[in-house]
Formats: C-alpha cells, structure tokens, sequence
C-alpha cells in the first residue's frame, strides 16, 4: 500500500507539471477529458465493483446531468450555477429511483433493468426536439443541446487544472465513502448478499444508498462535462458510455476505486491520444475487455496484486 | 381496414422469426444458464450476411439464412467454448462479456458497412389476398421459423433432447452419468446462436440494417424469455408473435423508435413485477 501511495504521488505531480512542460492543445485536451471520464468510471465502480451491482446503464446519472445543464442553461436562461446543483439533484434522484427498482433484484436482472432504463433514456432523447426561445433554432436529437456557459473561450489551463483538481477530489471522496462504514457494508453486500442479510443488514436500503452515491459522482462528472464540453449529446447517454464504465473498472479491478480511475485514465489518453476513432476505440476497450475477464477475472490490477502477495509469502513476508 | 390489416399480417411474419430468436435465448438460459446479451448480435450478423449476398446478386433467402447459420454456429462455439463456459459462474463477466461482444460486433460492423442503414430488396410479392399484400421475406420466415421451431420443440421431446433437458434441471446428475456437460453447452450455445441470426437474415429484407439493430429484438427476446420461461415452445411462439405485432402496430401508429421504447418499458415493468422470473439464471446460488 505504502508503495501504492508513493507511485500515485508521482502520477499526480506529473500531471500537475505537464502543462508547463509545454504540452500540445490536442493532448491537453484528451487529458482534460479524460480526467471527467475517469471520474464518472470511478463513480460507477461505487455501485457496481464496491457494491457488487451489476449496473449497465450508468450513463443514465451522467447524461441526466449534462442534459439538466443544457435545458435548463440554454432554454430555461437558468445561470449556470444553479442548474449543475439541479442537474445533481436529478441525477441523485434518478439514482435513488434506479436503486429502489433494482433492491428486490438479483446478479443479471440488475444488469437487465438498468440497461433498459438507459437506452428508455437515450431513446427519448434522440426521439426529442426542443425549441430555442430565441430564433427558430430546433435542438435535441442526436447532435444535442448547447449549454449556455458563464464564459465566452474556456482557457484549456483553466479547463485542465479545473478537471484534475476535480478528479483529485471526487476520487478521494469515493475511495473514503468505499472504506467507510458504509462502504464496508456494500462491500459485504457484494461479497454474499444473503450472508449481509443474514447478519442483519438492510440489503435493499444500502444497495439503494450505493445506487444513490454512484449517481451523485456521476452526475457531478456529467456537470464538468458540460461545463468543458458546452453540449449535451445523445452520446452521453448512450449504452457505449455505460459498457465503457463497466469496462474500465473490470480492466482496472473493480471495487478498489482507484483501479478503474487509473485504467480510464491510461486507456483513454492512449488510444484518444493516438488518434484512433471512437468506433475504433470502443472494438479495442471490448476486445481488452473480453481479455481481461477471461484471463484475469480480478482485473490487471488484481492479478498483479495477487501476484505481489503470493511473492511476499514466499519470501516470508521480509520485503515490503 | 387495408392499411391495418396489412400491419397485422407483416406483424405475424415478423413476430413468428422473434420466436425464433427467443427460443434461442430460452435454450441458452436453459442449458447453459446464463442471460446472454449478446443474441441480438447474432441477429445483425445474419442480417449483414443477406445484405452482403444480395449485393453480390444472390438474393435467395436460403442461401442467406445457411451461411448465416454456418458463419454464427462457429462464432457461437468459440463464444461458448472459450469464453461463456469458463466464465459462466461470475453474473458480472457473462453479463458485461456477452454485452461487450455484441459492442465489438456493433463497432465493427460499423467499420465494415458504415453507421448508416442499408437495406436489401424484399423482391416480388407472393400474392395478393383482398388488398393484403403477401410479402415474399414473410412467408418465407414464417414457414422457416415455424420449421425449425417444430424441429427443436421434436428433437427436445426426442430421446435426442433428453441430455439437454437433464442438463437443465439436474446438471450434476447429467455429469455423473457421462454426459459431456460441457460440450453440449457449448453445442447449444452455437446452435441458439445460429437460430438468431437465421433470424436475422430472414427479417433482413423488411428492416433497415444498422449495426445496432440487433437490440430490438434483443429486449424482445428477453422479455419474451422472463414472461414465458423456456418450458413451452409453443408459449415462448404466441408471446414472439404478440409482441411482434404490438411492437408492428406502435411503429405504425406513433413512430419506428417507439416500437424500441415500448420494449423497454415492458422489460422494466416485467423486471419489476416478477423480480424472481427467469429463476433458471440463477443455479441455486446468492450473487
């Protein structure tokens, strides 16, 4: 662990200096994007690494956000403060309806219902057109709604400072939340959920409460999205956005939080990074997927720590 | 009347090839046990796989629907064999696997093809019936699904499908007795899947083919799994063939995305109201 800590000091302050090292507008803009998406897979391996819920509709909390932001900014005139605190709201609440639907459920139907409920929401909104008060201007659809943002130019040092210190916080309010008490609930939830039952744990209130916290995070990166991106798409609500969740934390380990941040972070900078086209990068992330599940169930970071571990037992524990 | 009947009676074509599909779905859920999601990609590969032929001037739809059959039984028992059955006791790797290769199916298919619709001709009618225009891809698919659907409902009630079905209820019984557990898992696995893209290359002339097509009757499938259970080929046809003309009617009334909407609403209120259903996913363990 102490090693751990160590190594993501180091990652942090690189990402801190690359800035001023010079670093080019494209690749400051990969990572700045890839700050608020690792965040948002962080979110999710909340609910379904730490809590063990299969939750495939993750997108649902994220696009609830970034569209909350755009109608309520763009055609409401709401200041823009006022509607990312709303769009957490309703993310939040969108959550708890989603886990009070999926307490009584099990494994696979968890992985049915919100599948559903998040393509019932990408299909409403590519189904949805929305006229500006002002002008004849007809948004929604697939090409989406424009936020109206407090700034004119976004400074991409600003955007990039503003995302990292964002994914520093968000990231380590999750990583608290799974050691908590509550965490340590869910985890015992996702470990045997008749085993938590049987010890006396409310197991639908705290899935609800997982689902709740999930959606929060999520909904507070969909926020920094629209804030960065000036748009809500149909893409941010897309079953894609929620299979890459889930993709990620399952690559990075799930349900150690900081696995799936890492491995968002990594694998997007790369591929994004290298050019590769979005349909291109998400064949590469399910093939990675397919892989790693096959091969290492407990995701790369797992197998390496096992790996770590059974080297210490050899060596009887002398080298840390 | 004309307009409506006419819906009614593409609604029974369409929904007879689901039942395809779902049956499919059911003996997966059955046999191997677990909640495949990558069944609607299979349907969108027998699509392409008509489409491509039609391209290159073969538009009989038998010549689509074996290769269709061929090219998905192989990937279905690679599928089976190297991934499903290794994996299949982890609710998390089936689910998020059997999703993520229907989405490498999806992405490349949008590589190969493009993200736009294609479709193919649906050729001459057969006849014509008081206005009603009997299609050539309807008849077609419903006298194909109701063959092979009458085939498998045989072969299952044959001395043939008894290993199936003892797989199903008793698996350790089944090993004991010197079934090939294993094998015939990933056997049905290929074959279900063959079933959806026969489908698929059948429905091919009457949709318009995207790389995400595969969803729809993905959703259907699988409601029509939790509703009817995977007992009865005979319940799992009629509720294909309900679902089908309802998803044809609200397509005609309101619009094509709703008949995907309705869907999905149906499959979240049935995950509501029968939260147990589908209990053979769930070999006898706690997640």
């Amino acid at each position: 662990m102490r090693n751990t800590t160590g190594a993501l000091a180091l990652g942090a302050g690189m990402l801190l200096l690359l800035p001023l090292a010079g670093l080019d507008p494209f690749l400051l803009d990969v990572l700045t994007s890839g700050f608020l998406l690792a965040s948002y897979v962080g979110s999710w391996d909340i609910v379904g690494g730490v809590a063990g819920q299969i939750s495939l509709g993750h997108a649902l909390f994220f696009g609830a956000a970034t569209y909350s932001c755009a109608l309520l900014t763009s055609l409401a005139g709401w200041p823009f403060a006022a509607a990312g605190g709303a769009a957490l709201l309703l993310s939040t609440g969108a959550a708890a309806v989603v886990g009070t639907m999926s307490a009584r459920l099990k494994g696979p139907f968890i992985a049915l219902l919100t599948l559903a409920l998040g393509e019932l929401a990408h299909e409403v909104m590519i189904g949805q057109t929305f006229f500006s008060p002002r002008g004849a201007y007809s948004w929604g659809g697939e090409g989406g709604v424009p936020v109206a943002l407090p700034w004119d130019a976004p400074s991409p040092w600003a955007a990039y400072y503003g995302a990292l210190l964002f994914l520093f916080v968000s990231a380590w309010g999750m990583r608290r939340i799974a050691l908590s008490r509550e965490g340590l609930v869910w985890t015992a939830i996702s470990g045997s959920e008749l085993t938590a039952r049987a010890s006396g744990v409310d197991v639908a209130r705290h899935k609800r409460r997982a689902f709740v916290a999930a959606g929060l995070f999520a909904g507070a990166a969909g926020v920094g999205f629209a804030a960065y991106v000036g748009r809500a798409t149909t893409t941010d609500l897309s079953l894609e956005l929620s299979f890459q969740a889930a993709t990620f934390a399952a690559i990075g380990g799930r349900g150690t939080v900081v696995g799936p941040v890492l491995a968002a972070l990594i694998l997007h900078t790369v591929f994004r990074g290298a050019g590769v086209s979005p349909a291109a990068r998400v064949l590469l992330y399910a093939l990675a997927l397919l892989l790693v599940l096959r091969f290492f169930p407990a995701g790369v970071a797992g197998a390496l720590r096992q790996r770590i571990r059974a080297r210490k037992m050899i060596s009887g524990g002398a080298i840390r | 009347m004309h307009p409506f009947a006419q819906v009614i009676l593409d609604g029974l074509f369409t929904g007879s090839t689901y039942a395809l599909m779902a049956a499919g779905l059911a003996l997966i859920l059955g046999v191997v046990k677990v909640v495949n999601l990558s069944h609607g990609a299979f349907f969108s590969l027998g699509a392409y796989v008509a489409y491509v032929l039609s391209g290159k001037g073969v538009s009989n739809p038998a010549a689509a629907v074996l290769l269709a059959c061929v090219i998905a039984f192989a990937f279905g028992v690679f599928l089976g064999k190297s991934f499903i059955n290794p994996v299949r006791s982890h609710p998390f790797s089936v689910a998020v696997g059997s999703l993520g290769f229907a989405i490498l199916f999806e992405q490349a298919a949008q590589m190969l093809w493009g993200p736009h619709p294609v479709s193919i001709g649906s050729g001459p009618p057969w006849g014509e019936l008081s206005g009603v225009v009997v299609r050539r891809w309807g008849a077609v698919s419903l006298l194909a699904s109701a063959g092979i659907l009458g085939g498998l409902a045989l072969f299952l009630s044959s001395r043939w499908g008894l290993p199936l079905k003892l797989i199903s209820e008793e698996e350790e019984i089944a090993g004991s007795v010197g079934i090939d557990v294993e094998k015939i898992r990933y056997l049905t696995f290929g074959f279900a899947s063959a079933t959806a893209a026969a489908a698929g290359a059948l429905l091919a002339p009457a949709t318009s083919i995207t790389p995400t097509m595969g969803r729809v009757p993905l959703i259907l499938s699988l409601i029509v799994v939790i509703a009817s259970g995977m007992e009865n080929v005979l319940a799992i046809f009629l509720l294909a063939v309900g679902l089908g003309l309802l998803s044809n009617i609200g397509a005609y009334l309101l619009a094509p995305q709703w008949s995907y909407v309705s869907l999905l609403t149906v499959i979240s209120l049935l995950l509501l109201l029968r939260p147990g259903g589908l209990s053979a996913a769930d070999p006898g363990r706690d997640y």
